[in-house]
């Protein structure tokens, strides 16, 4: 409703490594519409209450992608995020410096894990010397050609992905979830020739340590999707090298398995992705688990049905060219 | 209420307090559980990483079994949850449907696409509402302070699963006040359990876990409660290396969603499979001063 103000109350993350031992929150207040961004905000209190205030930003409408920080724990774009949403789900609004890199100042963080990440993709057409690029006229692609890019080529490299990934704060060697997006959208470009290559570099460490959460989804002010891309270049990798990744060996088991007695075989599956010396290596943690649950080393009846469930198998889990 | 109970795999395994728990609020809440020999795995997330069609295929497979006995489906798994709806979703992509219908026909497969897949969350809370809850409950767990922890696929795509909030959903909260609980609001409470790359990348799984359960004790839980018995793995059973990763102890106790609900309803421990956690909960049934026997 025009004229509705509602009093905002914002807890900032403060820090200058420079002067300060650790980082703080200032509260700030003001009056504002509930339709007003979260970057106007901020802006007015940088204006008003106080000019030491640092944070990034520069188009104001979601296209540059410099102004993502967390907003009440999500990762956001500051400028597409409204202040009334957030004040009536949290009666608040939690300002902090995007996570998984260092923070420079207040709201500004050093992104260059996130870019390091991204140069390690190879982030640009390789291609075969001997078949060069038309000259003087586009090169052309089906309908059919450009729908395989889906959302990707819609990122905006803010980062938002890469701070709210729990795969990259708990282990740093992951590239996140934009760089693999980005990794996609060479692996399925026609013009590309190292699809190959680039799936088969990616993979150790590369892909397998996502945990396909979906939190990357979520944040991605430009529905890029990383999330739902991860899982099509695992399968895609696993068409090109087959199972060698503790990760592809855990999928393609898991697959295996089902077709058994269509369903999980608990101790049959570690066995698949670990082998005989990752399951000694696990026997500690075994023994403990088997003391109160002894039903992990049961295999379970076969099902029902069974039958149908191998024939599905027969007719779709057949080898072929990746998607 | 009739409904086609699609335990999952690890519920009729090693989480089998999960399968005890509910079959006893099942009763309790008047909800029958409809059987079927015949349902097969969902693909807990990795066949998908494997063979996208593949997954879906056998996913339609189950869901025209209880289309057949004109059933919405019960899940007690987040992640069953998750890989049934999006297994509905992507049949609607006409290049996989083909695919799928392919391989189905030939068995008399004609699933139409009609079944609903219900989580036992948004059973208790939508379909029959925690104020008739809060009517049953005989145990109130007054002063017991609970984390809620949703697990991924029951919110995550939001847009794909139609589910309540990627971010600050509240339904389980709602439940837990119901019962007599104190909800703890804590971000590790939407985030991942680590439970996918237990087995791949483990050293980043514990320390993933680990901080979700810290931050639920930093936010004062006397006890975390998990939908997803994917999640209950991770929290309860993997939680000695949680603690080795996050580097001091947790001792929380995780309780699966119907063992809260059982307990406030009335159950004994013994009925709702507490014994078989790894993690005691004796410390949090003490506080609801239900005394288990030595």
């Amino acid at each position: 409703m025009p004229g509705d103000v509602v009093s905002a109350q914002f807890d900032v993350y403060r820090f200058d490594p420079a002067k300060d031992a650790k980082p703080r929150f200032q509260t700030y207040t003001l009056n504002l519409a509930p339709h007003t961004p979260l970057l106007s905000a901020l802006l007015q209190i940088r204006a008003e209450q106080d000019p030491t205030l640092t944070l990034r930003y520069s188009c104001r409408s979601a296209i540059c992608g410099s102004c993502a920080m967390r907003v009440n724990s999500k990762s956001r774009l500051a400028c597409e995020t409204q202040i009334g949403p957030e004040i009536a789900e949290n009666g608040r609004i939690v300002v902090e410096p995007m996570r998984n890199q260092p923070v420079l100042r207040d709201l500004v963080v050093d992104q260059e894990p996130f870019w390091r990440q991204y140069d390690l993709i190879q982030p640009h057409l390789i291609l075969d010397p001997a078949k060069p690029m038309p000259e003087g006229r586009e090169t052309s692609m089906t309908t059919e050609e450009v729908e395989r890019f889906k959302e990707t080529p819609r990122c905006i490299a803010c980062a938002a992905c890469y701070s709210a990934c729990p795969a990259v704060s708990a282990d740093p060697g992951f590239p996140g979830p934009m760089a693999l997006a980005k990794l996609y959208r060479f692996v399925v470009d026609p013009r590309d020739t190292a699809h190959q290559d680039r799936l088969l570099r990616i993979q150790p460490g590369g892909l397998w340590t996502c945990l396909r959460c979906h939190l990357c989804t979520e944040a991605c002010p430009k529905d890029v999707r990383p999330s739902e891309r991860i899982r099509d270049l695992k399968e895609m990798a696993i068409a090109v090298q087959g199972a060698t990744e503790r990760g592809s060996k855990h999928a393609v088991g898991f697959k295996n398995n089902i077709r058994d007695r269509g369903v999980l075989s608990e101790a049959a599956l570690v066995r698949q992705t670990s082998g005989v010396a990752g399951m000694i290596g696990q026997l500690g943690q075994g023994v403990r688990i088997y003391r109160k649950k002894p039903e992990i080393l049961k295999k379970p009846h076969p099902i029902e049905g069974l039958d149908e469930v191998r024939k599905i198998y027969d007719a779709l889990d057949t080898k072929e060219a990746p998607p | 209420m009739k409904l086609a109970y699609y335990p999952g795999c690890v519920a009729q395994e090693s989480g089998k307090e999960l399968d005890m728990a509910t079959r006893w609020v099942a009763r309790a809440l008047q909800i029958e559980l409809v059987e079927f020999p015949s349902f097969s795995c969902c693909g807990s997330g990795f066949m998908d990483e494997a063979n996208e069609v593949l997954n879906v295929a056998l996913n339609a497979r189950n869901l025209a079994i209880a289309e057949r006995a004109g059933l919405d489906l019960l899940t007690i798994c987040s992640t069953c949850q998750g890989m049934l709806s999006l297994a509905n979703l992507r049949l609607t992509d006409p290049k996989v449907r083909t695919r799928v219908e392919g391989a189905l026909k030939p068995l008399g497969i004609d699933y139409r696409g009609t079944t609903k897949v219900k989580h036992l969350l948004e059973v208790m809370t939508k379909d029959i509402g925690v104020e008739a809850i809060r009517a049953k409950v005989r145990r109130p767990l007054t002063g017991l302070k609970v984390g809620a922890f949703y697990g991924c696929h029951l919110l995550r795509p939001a847009d794909e699963l139609k589910s309540e909030s990627a971010e600050e959903p509240h339904s389980f909260e709602d439940l837990l006040t119901a019962l007599g609980a104190t909800p703890i609001l804590y971000r590790g409470r939407v985030m991942c359990c680590g439970f996918p790359i237990q087995f791949v990348n483990p050293a980043a799984a514990s320390r993933i876990g680990g901080h979700q359960i810290a931050d639920a004790k930093a936010h004062g839980a006397d006890a975390m409660a998990t939908p997803c018995p994917l999640c209950h793995i991770s929290l309860d059973a993997y939680q000695n290396k949680a603690e080795a990763a996050v580097g001091h102890a947790l001792d929380m106790p995780i309780f699966h969603l119907p063992q809260v609900v059982g307990l406030a309803l009335g159950a004994t421990p013994e009925e709702l499979g507490l014994p078989r956690h790894l993690v005691p909960t004796e410390p949090a049934l003490a506080r609801i001063g239900v005394q288990v026997p030595a």
